[in-house]
């Protein structure tokens, strides 16, 4: 049944639509992965600059470490969708 | 270049008669970065103390201890005051002597009037606060209290209050619970408490005034607001005191604090009963300057020699060298750390490459307008913040790179400008028009006109070999710091392991290129096959990976754990790319949001509902690109930030130097004299 409807356009469309399934998983996985990351970082960060606002400038740094990770998420999903 | 400024070590002995004409030269000169004194430990010279404190520091003291607290009551810093002009220290020295204790005097008297007033405010409000209960009680304050048989409870209760004991209740009703007087005979008073904490009594105290509540609360905001008024009146003739007397106060203190430091110097020297001596770091191009200057104050009678340096990693105090335009940038390095003396620094090549790669982050005529607009305008907000006025350069510096990246990449607010990118493009296909015009040209034979191709794949490619170049940069300074401050066999080893991780990095390099064709990389991968199905490249980037490993393995074996954060870091680079194609995305989206979802239908058929739907898709387009500015302040400036830090410096940096904070200071109130 389903090999009479999967003609050649079907099968493109839904190789684009898993490529976008795809890039969007990337993203929201490694956002999310990021997210628990920063999650201690800030907390602690938050509390080093509320003792000494000096710390600004090493705990903004620190906070955003694990951005990396997103990052490649990003790079992942944007070779999906361009390359 | 890459080095801090040079510095001398210098010895001033003479007798205790030099001393203070030598202070006040060394402190005139403000070159001279003093090495305190110890009496205890390793830098202890026999027979030499610690030395006195010079004669008048503690009236000096005394007065300046005046000036802070009137300025500080005033609120007045040295940084609020134009330094338009200047006062003589002659007549600084007079005033100081004259006026200065009759305005403390009176500043002094001002301000405990003004403290009695806003006390008894206070008191007052508290007393208002204690009879708002009792507004709307049927009785004047005078009558619940002072009886001998009978007793009043006040208080807020849950519920309907009713007791054994005789007793008579007033009530008033409000949203969380109601107010209660109850008036109680002496003997039941105790009966009556015990029952009402079943209606979970907070009790409040009756105040004790005379007349109805509402009356004397009245009579008591009367009365504030005649203290207001006379405290007011105070601030005036404080605000006239302190217009007159602001820039001779604020001078004064430089001049005293000069004179403070100045007369505790002697702490920080070395002092026997005839003598002194000092020692100190001075730039070495001023060393002859320090020469000259105190044979002339001295008269000839004071010896000054430079000293040798045993260690000069550790001990001399570090100054940056750069050239001015990279002066900004010595604040990021003084946020992580100063280099060490003898260490490369390397704000030069900061302050070059990270405005680049903000520009690569944030490439956007727009915004980068916007930007430089902001730096402009927020130049007089941080007027005498040192800090500040460096984030501010480096946030123009940033802005201009901006402008020329936005003009090569072709954007303007997420729209495209009227030429087409220049070398790559990073223009996102939204809603997959360009790929529709791309097949539409190939079905005809042609090629896609340029401005429908984005070249992301490529772009995060030339991200890679920045990645590629800086890391080796950083491994290669890395073996220079090695090289020139580590000693025996541990520098050797040091070396070669610097090395051997430039040498695995691009051994993994030509291994990946002899296998796998990348655009704007080398391409190994169509050699001829020699040996075991492996062609030359192969083979090169297989030996320099295992001799990189040996070498690495020499120093710590442990370090070999550290091998995948090569390809880690190099590829964290991509994000210079990456950041910046989301801030592109945001732009689109915003832009086809506001104009394409809601302002171009309603334009098409003008109606009373579609004025209202336009302001509203202006609305959403200005909050949409006033957020993807403050992102893309946060995504461009920190993000190369982090490269450097992370990525960069830890490849060959150490920083803990020792700031030079030369003996004297900048006048900027007071006459440079005596």
């Amino acid at each position: 049944m389903a090999a009479e409807i999967m003609t050649v356009e079907v099968a493109q469309a839904s190789a684009a639509g898993l490529k976008a399934v795809g890039a969007g998983l990337a993203v929201g996985l490694a956002g999310i992965g990021s997210g628990l990351g920063e999650m201690g970082i800030g907390a602690a960060a938050m509390g080093a600059v509320a003792e000494n606002k000096d710390m600004f400038g090493l705990a903004l740094l620190f906070t955003v470490l694990p951005e990396t990770i997103v990052i490649f998420g990003l790079v992942v999903a944007l070779l999906l969708m361009f390359q | 270049m890459f080095q801090p400024e040079s510095m001398s070590r210098l010895l001033i002995v003479a007798s205790k008669q030099q001393l203070e004409p030598v202070i006040t030269e060394l402190y005139r000169m403000n070159i001279f970065h003093i090495d305190d004194y110890v009496e205890k430990g390793d830098g202890e010279w026999e027979g030499f103390r610690i030395g006195m404190p010079l004669a008048g520091a503690d009236v000096t003291s005394a007065a300046l201890v005046k000036i802070r607290s009137i300025a500080s009551a005033f609120g007045i810093s040295k940084d609020t005051i134009s330094d338009t002009e200047r006062s003589s220290i002659k007549e600084l020295k007079r005033r100081i002597e004259q006026d200065l204790p009759a305005i403390a005097e009176e500043v002094e008297k001002l301000l405990s009037h003004k403290t009695k007033l806003e006390s008894t405010a206070k008191e007052y409000e508290q007393r208002i606060e204690a009879l708002r209960p009792f507004t709307d009680a049927p009785v004047s304050m005078e009558l619940l209290q002072g009886y001998d048989t009978i007793s009043f409870i006040a208080g807020n209760v849950k519920g309907q209050v009713s007791l054994s004991v005789p007793c008579e209740i007033w009530e008033k009703q409000s949203k969380s619970g109601s107010f209660v007087i109850i008036a109680v005979k002496n003997s039941d008073v105790s009966t009556a408490e015990r029952e009402l904490l079943d209606f979970q009594i907070q009790k409040i105290q009756i105040p004790v005034e005379n007349g109805s509540a509402s009356q004397v609360i009245g009579e008591y905001e009367q009365k504030i607001e005649e203290l207001k008024k006379e405290i007011a009146g105070l601030e005036g003739q404080m605000e006239n005191i302190r217009g007159r007397h602001e820039f001779f106060l604020m001078s004064s203190e430089e001049f005293l604090s000069g004179n403070v430091e100045q007369a505790e110097a002697p702490l920080r020297f070395a002092t026997s009963e005839h003598a002194f001596s000092v020692t100190g770091w001075v730039p070495t191009s001023k060393v002859t300057k320090v020469f000259e200057n105190l044979d002339k104050v001295c008269a000839g009678k004071v010896y000054v020699s430079e000293l040798e340096v045993e260690d000069y990693n550790e001990m001399p105090p570090v100054e940056y060298h750069n050239p001015d335009f990279a002066h900004p940038t010595q604040l990021f390095m003084d946020l992580y750390s100063r280099p060490r003396y003898s260490e490369v620094d390397p704000t030069l090549l900061m302050a070059i490459l990270y405005p680049i790669m903000f520009g690569l982050i944030l490439g956007d005529v727009g915004y980068g307008i916007i930007l430089l607009i902001m730096s402009l305008g927020l130049r007089s907000f941080v007027k005498g913040s040192d800090a500040g006025n460096q984030l501010v350069t480096v946030l123009r510096n940033c802005s201009i790179s901006s402008i020329i990246f936005g003009v090569a990449f072709s954007e303007v607010f997420g729209f495209s400008l009227p030429w087409h990118p220049i070398w790559l493009s990073r223009h996102i296909n939204m809603g997959g028009a360009a790929t529709e015009a791309a097949a539409e040209a190939a079905t005809h034979g042609m090629e896609a006109s340029v401005e429908h191709v984005s070249h992301i794949p490529q772009l995060l490619v030339l991200s890679i070999w920045i990645g590629i170049l800086h890391i080796t940069l950083g491994r290669i300074w890395g073996a220079r710091n090695a090289a020139k401050m580590d000693h025996g066999h541990h520098r050797t080893l040091k070396i070669y392991s610097n090395i051997g991780w430039i040498l695995v990095m691009w051994g993994i390099l030509v291994l990946i290129w002899s296998n796998f064709g990348i655009p704007m990389m080398p391409d190994f991968s169509g050699l001829p096959v020699i040996v075991a199905g492996m062609n030359p490249a192969m083979i090169a980037g297989a030996v320099m990976l295992i001799l990189g490993l040996v070498f690495i393995a020499r120093e710590n074996v442990l370090d070999l754990m550290e091998v995948p954060t090569i390809i880690s870091h190099v590829l964290s680079y991509t994000r210079l790319i990456a950041v910046g194609l989301s801030s592109v995305a945001i732009a689109m989206v915003t832009n086809f949001i506001a104009i394409d979802m809601i302002i171009s239908p309603q334009l098409k058929l003008l109606s009373p509902i579609g004025i209202i739907l336009v302001i509203a898709g202006i609305v959403v387009f200005l909050f949409g690109h006033a957020l993807n500015t403050a992102l893309g302040i946060l995504g461009g400036g920190l993000h190369p930030l982090r490269l450097h830090y992370v990525e960069f410096f830890t490849k060959f940096y150490r920083g803990g130097g020792k700031k030079y904070t030369p003996f004297g200071m900048i006048r900027k109130l007071t006459e440079q004299t005596d």
